[in-house]
């Protein structure tokens, strides 16, 4: 049963309309200008979440170095973070954290649960990749398949169709495990590190990664294959990449050098959608609401815009001098 | 970013410290004069102890709270004002710090303050340790800091929950995580060699740590780990210092260490364990947290003598390692094989280039004695001023672009400067035989910073640009030949003062600018002593085979002052009288005062008759006088 509530809150998205929202809204995001290890922090950073009315609190630890958070959908209030310490783990909502890693893990750059097998959560190192398989007690690395070298890891997705099927993005380029982390093997080769990867809401089969070195790939075959899209510059980095969950043919990818970038045909042409935004656009993360299709650029150290005609005009919706790491999006069917 | 350096508060310290209350940083310079006896130089070792914490906890402002953990310790080191102390504890505690810089002041607060502190005050320095989750960071000094003080404080407090600790392990856990990393550490660092080697300020975030598992841990093996760990980094400081001065390359330094060489923290330590060089002001700003603990600690004296004593030029030898490579590396962590050559009146000291650290490195220089160094700029070097996000990508696990501009606001202001001094480069390979250095740039086309600086101190004499090519200077009593190998500009510069606030002025040094791809500079130093003028140095320079070509990649034939027929190609080994340099036979240490085999786990500290062998496969520490 539990499982049939998590495909559902994936998948509905794709049927969303005007109504209540299906989703949660968790932001990773340190506000810390002028902090370094070692002095005061007299601001919020950490996990925040989106309100009713457009605003963002804060919860659990103030802490500065979160990249990514994990949210087990049978119960919100067990959460795994990626942090500059390793995972942290809470059973409570954020009240309390236990450091699931040891010394030997550093600077995890995306932590990720398995829909389908929400006890397996992939853990996305500097130096490889990591999979608890009992809710973040124990962290074995599983990186039979990986080079010894160039296994640096940005981001882990897994395919909602299938558990244990899971795409790693690492410096030398784009690993598929389809036995749960047992064997990696590479599907596409990087020269530099691909930044992001995503699933389309509307045909699971369709991937989009975004590189460092190669602009922005597309799969149509479930990730086995990978080709780039001609409409996108690669001379400068990709940071992650987007579906609109609304809308079949929009996709949307953010960078430092290029902005927003978009498209509504599914990838055939793609503009920049940057007029609104500050003027160095430096956008550090993008996040599509799943509900809606509002399309949101963190600008770094700058703040979080909002787009609702999918990045033709920019609001400024707040978290101003933030660093956005994360958009996460939970199903509230898991609430 | 998270790589930080000293912390803000340190600064702010630095900017209102009592200067008067500062003896030895006004005296004179120390005459460096050998103190033959025990007892003396022990005496003298509790005085400099003293004289820290009596200027420390002066800076308490009366019928006020002590608001700075350093006040706090000395005064808890001195034994005084437990009741004002305690106070204080309890209202800073109410805001536990985020991270090593706070863990490991509050474990020397904790530790002094037994049976001192209030019971109140130990709980809300017991309770800061529950509530905010600490920061780790990210660089090996952080680690050390960070992973001491949590074996100490879970040592401090056993057989406690997850629930009583921010990290939600159990005390044994946690003792059990720091006891792992701190051996896995000293393993690398006495098998394959120090990460953040010969620091000029990070040399406090290793010694301090160590210091405090010798004094405090109750398992007899870190306690003496602790004292090897700290008897080795002092050596390896001794060896590498003129009068005290820590001098040649470092893994990291800053825009004031690299030019000013005396004004670093290193000088604190060498003034504190062996009274030849007076201490920066306000003691380094960390030096109270060794202070507070130093009577647990007794200098050796074949350390000493290698600092103080020494009747001859010497060689040494070392192998070192980068920071961690997550990316664009074959290796996690590369070897980096320095050498250090000393004479009475100047050193020469060098890696073969590129990056041990991607920011603060500093890969070469010629660094001349003086009586009193203080406020001298008494070296000479060049490098490639690097930016890069490829560069930075490769040491730090953050995205391709916002660390070149935002490292400049996290204490690291010359970063993106293309006049600065500080930092390696990919694209050098510096050769050293004895006072000979060859460095050789290949930069590539469209590389931010397409330019080698030079660096030429204010402190300099009879500088002259000769027609042979060469620029000939005197500092102190070293003459010193130039000669870049491309074109150059010499002028003068508003140089960046600190790595914090990036303020610039103009001190009266000068930027040998020199704007070409395929560059190169040779350095040859000699000791006035040697000739019988300044003149005479110079013609023997000119006379100094030299053939050199910069395409299609730079190469140098040279015969050195010593008479070494040198071949330095940039990307090929540099060969010496017909054989290939192959620094795959370096060992850990080689030279006259420090020994130790690669893999070894195993250092001899020699001076005269004196040995000390610091065996971590045994855990001992072996002393022995030789017979004459």
């Amino acid at each position: 049963m539990t499982r049939i509530k998590i495909l559902l809150g994936l998948l509905l998205p794709a049927l969303a309309g005007a109504a209540a929202p299906k989703h949660d809204l968790y932001v990773v995001a340190a506000i810390n200008n002028g902090f370094v290890v070692g002095s005061k922090m007299v601001t919020l950073s950490g996990l925040f979440q989106r309100g009713a009315d457009d605003t963002y609190s804060h919860f659990g630890l103030n802490f500065p170095y979160l990249t990514s958070l994990a949210v087990d959908p049978r119960d919100p209030k067990v959460l795994y973070a990626a942090s500059i310490n390793g995972v942290l783990c809470t059973t409570d909502g954020g009240q309390t954290w236990r450091i699931g890693t040891g010394w030997d893990m550093t600077e995890p750059k995306d932590v990720v649960l398995d829909p389908n097998a929400p006890d397996h959560i992939y853990l996305a190192l500097p130096d490889g990749l990591a999979v608890s398989a009992d809710r973040g007690r124990t962290w074995p690395r599983r990186e039979n398949g990986l080079p010894e070298r160039g296994k640096y890891t940005q981001a882990v997705r897994v395919d909602r169709t299938r558990a244990g099927r899971v795409f790693a993005a690492c410096e030398s380029g784009i690993y598929l495990t389809e036995d749960g982390a047992g064997y990696w093997r590479r599907v596409f080769a990087s020269t530099a590190t691909v930044t992001d990867l995503r699933q389309s809401p509307h045909d699971p089969g369709l991937w989009l990664a975004t590189t460092q070195s190669d602009g922005a790939l597309v799969s149509r075959d479930g990730g086995l294959t990978w080709k780039k899209f001609a409409g996108v510059l690669s001379a400068e980095a990709h940071y992650n990449v987007c579906f609109d969950a609304t809308n079949p043919r929009r996709f949307a990818i953010g960078g430092w050098t290029y902005g927003v970038l978009v498209t509504e045909d599914g990838g055939e042409t793609w503009t920049a959608r940057n007029a609104g935004l500050p003027a160095e656009h430096c956008v550090f993360r993008i996040g599509l609401d799943p509900d809606s299709g509002r399309l949101y650029a963190a600008v770094y150290k700058d703040a979080l815009f909002a787009s609702d005609d999918f990045g033709r005009t920019w609001r400024k919706e707040g978290l101003e001098g933030s660093v956005v790491y994360n958009f996460i999006f939970v199903p509230k069917t898991a609430n | 970013m998270k790589a930080p350096t000293l912390c803000l508060s340190i600064l702010a310290l630095l900017a209102v410290a009592t200067l008067s209350a500062q003896p030895s940083f006004l005296a004179p310079a120390p005459s460096g004069a050998v103190v033959e006896q025990a007892d003396l130089r022990r005496a003298a070792y509790e005085a400099r102890i003293a004289e820290v914490l009596a200027w420390r906890a002066s800076l308490a402002k009366p019928g006020e709270l002590l608001g700075d953990m350093a006040i706090i310790a000395a005064k808890l080191a001195r034994h005084e004002d437990a009741d004002l102390c305690s106070r204080s504890v309890i209202e800073l505690m109410k805001e536990p710090g985020s991270g090593p810089f706070w863990m490991f002041p509050a474990v020397n607060v904790a530790f002094l303050g037994r049976g001192q502190l209030t019971p109140a005050a130990q709980q809300a320095i017991r309770d800061a340790w529950r509530k905010g989750m600490q920061i780790r960071g990210d660089t090996e000094n952080h680690w050390a800091m960070y992973y001491t003080s949590l074996y100490l404080m879970s040592q401090l407090y056993p057989d406690e929950p997850g629930a009583s600790w921010y990290t939600g392990k159990s005390s044994a856990e946690n003792l059990a995580e720091a006891r792992d990393y701190l051996i896995h550490w000293m393993d690398l660092a006495t098998t394959v060699g120090q990460g953040e080697f010969n620091p000029t300020h990070y040399i406090g975030e290793y010694a301090i740590p160590m210091l405090y598992l010798a004094v405090w841990a109750q398992d007899p093996a870190m306690r003496i780990r602790g004292q090897m760990k700290l008897d080795w980094l002092l050596a390896d400081l001794a060896e590498n210092t003129l009068n005290g001065v820590l001098h040649g390359a470092n893994a990291r330094t800053d825009d004031t260490s690299v030019i000013e060489r005396w004004n670093a923290l290193a000088s604190f330590f060498s003034w504190i364990a062996f009274g030849n060089t007076p201490p920066p002001a306000a003691y380094g700003g960390w030096g109270t947290y060794f202070a507070t603990a130093a009577q647990g600690y007794q200098v050796p004296e074949v350390i000493y003598r290698i600092a103080v004593d020494r009747d001859g030029d010497y060689l040494q030898r070392d192998l070192k390692r980068t920071r961690r490579r997550w990316r664009n590396s074959d290796v996690l962590m590369a070897p980096i094989y320095k050498q250090n050559y000393t004479r009475r009146d100047y050193a020469v000291g060098s890696y073969q280039g590129g990056m041990a650290d991607p920011i603060q490195t500093h890969v070469w220089d010629v660094t001349w004695a003086m009586p009193d160094p203080r406020g001298v700029h008494n070296t000479m070097f060049s490098m490639h001023p690097v930016s890069s996000g490829y560069d930075m990508q490769t040491y730090f696990t953050e995205l391709p672009d916002q660390m070149t501009k935002g490292v400049t606001k996290e204490g690291k202001a010359s970063y993106d400067s293309p006049d600065k001094f500080l930092g390696g480069s990919r694209f050098e390979q510096v050769f050293q035989d004895l006072d000979t250095v060859i460095a050789l740039y290949d930069i590539p086309a469209g590389t931010r910073f397409p330019h080698v600086n030079g660096f030429f101190s204010k402190d300099l004499v009879n500088l002259t640009v000769d027609p042979s090519g060469w620029i000939f200077a005197q500092g102190g009593r070293a003459y010193l030949a130039y000669r870049p190998l491309a074109g150059f500009e010499l002028k003068s510069i508003a140089r960046i003062q600190s790595s914090w606030t990036g303020e610039r002025a103009d001190t009266g040094d000068k930027i040998l600018y020199s704007p070409h791809l395929k560059n190169g500079t040779i350095v040859q130093a000699a000791s006035m002593d040697e000739f019988k003028d300044f003149a005479a140095f110079q013609a023997a320079i000119r006379a100094l085979p030299l053939e050199f070509k910069l395409e299609p990649v730079p190469t140098v034939r040279f015969t050195t002052l010593r008479g070494k027929a040198v071949v330095c190609t940039y990307g090929v080994a540099p060969v010496v009288n017909g054989q290939p340099v192959d620094f795959t036979k370096w060992k850990l240490f080689e030279g006259p005062y420090l020994n130790a085999e690669k893999g070894s786990r195993k250092l001899t500290l020699t001076h005269g008759r004196l040995e000390r062998v610091l065996d971590f496969n045994t855990l001992t520490i072996t002393d022995r006088v030789h017979p004459n």
